[in-house]
């Protein structure tokens, strides 16, 4: 198969426009800072000794605001896209996406429980309420998922189809599930879930990041390491077999690192879609199926993408902001559009 | 020559003194709600504004500032981008990392409640008079308010005297098409209430309803709130999307009352005395027009 981009190629471009990305995910903003500021405040942000003279603004913006904004986008973009990948190779199914295994609709249960039903929670400590809907979200995609795997188990072995459609059962059931909470809501909570639906880099802060940023960090660690095992799975589970892959663990770590980090993900930012669908599909419309340049471009591409479209979520309507799933879905949907059809003729 | 200088002495002390007054109260005013952003025009604060969220709809020159988005899920920067002094919300305003950077912005946060009833509105309007430094106007506005709450309680306990209280239920739609109904807890049953009807609808919150439990149910009178038509059309597409409503007893007998969906949101705003008489000499029209 011939490929249009070089790996090589693909991952100087991927790396700059990640680099760019970031770059412009902390210079840019409703709030428009002189670009010297910016350095400045960068460069002081970095521990170097600069005096602070009229820096406060510029320093609070970069620091509270755009810096854990932009580091909360790379891991998100980073970590849905890996995902994306993982599922994609463990269905051996170019369709695939995270929301496969049930880990979204998981989440998203997991929120219309913490939202709707946050005020049953009586009593809880108050340092733990922010976090409520976060932990929720997290646990319930981790259960579904969980489910959804132990139910495609049988003698040992992990049935791919049968818990495809495990998920898909879990999924609906999940989803009404959720219709059942947005029936019980009030008007205020009712918006509330809506935009946590669409998803929102909004209002990132360190105390949420950390766990977000260890646990991707992990999976973004972890999965490489298994491209030549998803390149094996790609002639089928057998053959996997026969080449020596223990396919039945390699399938338990996939299901593992996605619901991990969607999860988490998710838990973080809301629902995004999108990300974990195209832009593997993206990357190898450009380069081809191989998994050792699969899943690390995919990782650079999805942070990157996800940046840019928080960009535009920002700006777009600024002061006031958009929710992000309805950006990544239209700046990436036409592109990966093009691309289909640009492949075809 | 020397009283001059006294009285020049004594005016530059006074000026200085209001200017000093004046420059510790925040000028540039971003408000997140709508009850809120309505009781700070009515102040005569409404060119301090420089910002205002979706739900700030009244008065009508509100829409013209720039948007803050939704008031649950306000973006730090953007509002940061607007150098406002002062943000104002209701306790729905969020998310609250969101307004915890603004504060670490050293913007004044100012939190209110949107609980429609009286005591917590005096509390928020005499604060609002404070901080736009209009203590007087915010007194004689509450006083006023009072005045016409409690005419209109008067109105309807004169008009029970006479008539039987109708049965009501409040639709609340988008172009007609399958309309919610309110039920308990709500902002718009509360004043159902107090314009003198009974609300027919014993449920919690905004529900849909059957085309069927709205006939058993019959009301007397209807009252109708739409988010995108006003008037005639709102009500012709009501009735044209829930043929059921237009065989009701409220719509033979012509009693179907609008009422402006904005009043539902953010609290008891300053419009809501003269929503509630319109309600009340609907629901009574024997006694309408005292």
């Amino acid at each position: 198969m011939t490929t249009l981009v070089k790996p090589r190629a693909l991952f100087v471009g991927l790396t700059l426009l990640c680099l760019l990305a970031i770059w412009l995910s902390l210079a840019l903003g409703p709030v428009s800072l002189p670009l010297f500021d910016t350095l400045r405040a960068a460069l002081r942000l970095l521990g170097m000794p600069l005096a602070p003279d009229g820096l406060e603004q510029a320093e609070l913006i970069l620091g509270q605001i755009r810096l854990p904004r932009t580091l909360l986008g790379l891991a998100v973009g980073g970590v849905l896209a890996l995902s994306g990948v993982a599922m994609q190779g463990l269905f051996r199914n170019p369709l695939a996406d995270p929301g496969l295994v049930g880990v979204s609709s998981g989440a998203a249960l997991g929120a219309a429980v913490a939202i709707v039903g946050g005020s049953f929670f009586g009593g809880l400590p108050e340092w733990f309420a922010p976090y409520l809907l976060s932990v929720c979200a997290f646990l319930g995609g981790l259960g579904v998922t969980a489910l959804v795997y132990r139910l495609g188990r049988r003698n040992g072995q992990t049935n791919v189809a049968t818990m495809l459609l495990a998920g898909i059962a879990l999924t609906a059931l999940a989803g009404s599930a959720v219709g059942l909470f947005t029936y019980l809501a009030d008007d205020a909570t009712l918006r509330t879930l809506t935009f946590w639906n669409l998803g929102s880099l909004n209002g990132a802060s360190y105390a949420r990041l950390w766990p977000l940023l260890i646990i991707s960090a992990a999976v973004a660690l972890w999965l490489p390491r298994r491209a030549k095992a998803l390149n094996a799975l790609l002639l089928g589970e057998s053959e996997a077999g026969h080449l020596g892959i223990d396919v039945e663990r390699l399938k338990r770590e996939l299901v593992f690192c996605t619901a991990l980090g969607v999860g988490a993900a998710v838990a973080a930012a809301g629902m995004i879609g999108f990300v974990g669908l195209v832009v593997p599909h993206l990357v190898r419309l450009l380069a081809g199926p191989d998994h050792k340049v699969l899943l690390p471009a995919s990782l650079l591409a999805g942070a990157s993408l996800l940046l840019l479209a928080d960009l535009v979520a920002r700006l777009a309507l600024a002061p006031a902001e958009l929710p992000i799933g309805i950006v990544t879905a239209f700046i990436g949907a036409p592109f990966f559009l093009y691309l289909l059809l640009r492949g075809r003729a | 020559m020397r009283l001059s200088t006294h009285v020049a002495v004594l005016c530059a002390a006074l000026l200085l003194g209001q200017q000093a007054v004046a420059a510790e109260l925040p000028q540039r005013w971003v408000s997140a709600g709508g009850g809120l952003s309505e009781w700070v025009s009515a102040l005569g604060g409404e060119a301090k504004l420089v910002g205002v969220d979706t739900t700030s709809q009244h008065p009508a020159s509100l829409k013209a500032l720039p948007s803050i988005g939704y008031q649950r899920s306000l973006s730090a920067e953007g509002i940061l981008s607007l150098r406002p002094d002062i943000l104002i919300g209701t306790e729905e305003m969020g998310p609250p990392p969101v307004l915890s950077q603004v504060r670490a912005a050293r913007v004044q946060v100012e939190l209110f409640s949107a609980q429609p009833d009286l005591s917590t509105l005096e509390k928020s309007v005499t604060r609002l008079g404070q901080l736009l430094g209009a203590e007087p106007q915010a007194a004689q506005l509450l006083h006023g308010y009072q005045q016409q709450l409690d005419a209109q309680k008067a109105r309807v306990a004169d008009a029970q005297t006479r008539q039987k209280s109708p049965g009501v239920l409040l639709l609340l739609g988008h172009a007609g098409g399958k309309p919610l109904v309110a039920g308990k807890d709500t902002a718009a049953d509360w004043m159902l209430r107090q314009a003198g009807a009974v609300n027919l609808a014993t449920h919690s919150g905004y529900k849909p309803f059957s085309a069927e439990s709205l006939a058993s149910l019959d009301p007397e009178v209807l009252v109708f709130a739409d988010r995108a038509l006003t008037g005639e059309a709102a009500k012709a597409a009501l009735f044209k999307e829930n043929p059921i409503l237009a065989a009701s007893r409220a719509a033979k007998a012509g009693r179907v009352l609008e009422l402006d969906p904005t009043l539902l949101v953010g609290g008891l705003g300053p419009r809501v005395p003269a929503a509630l008489k319109t309600l009340s000499d609907g629901f009574y029209p024997a006694t309408s027009g005292q």
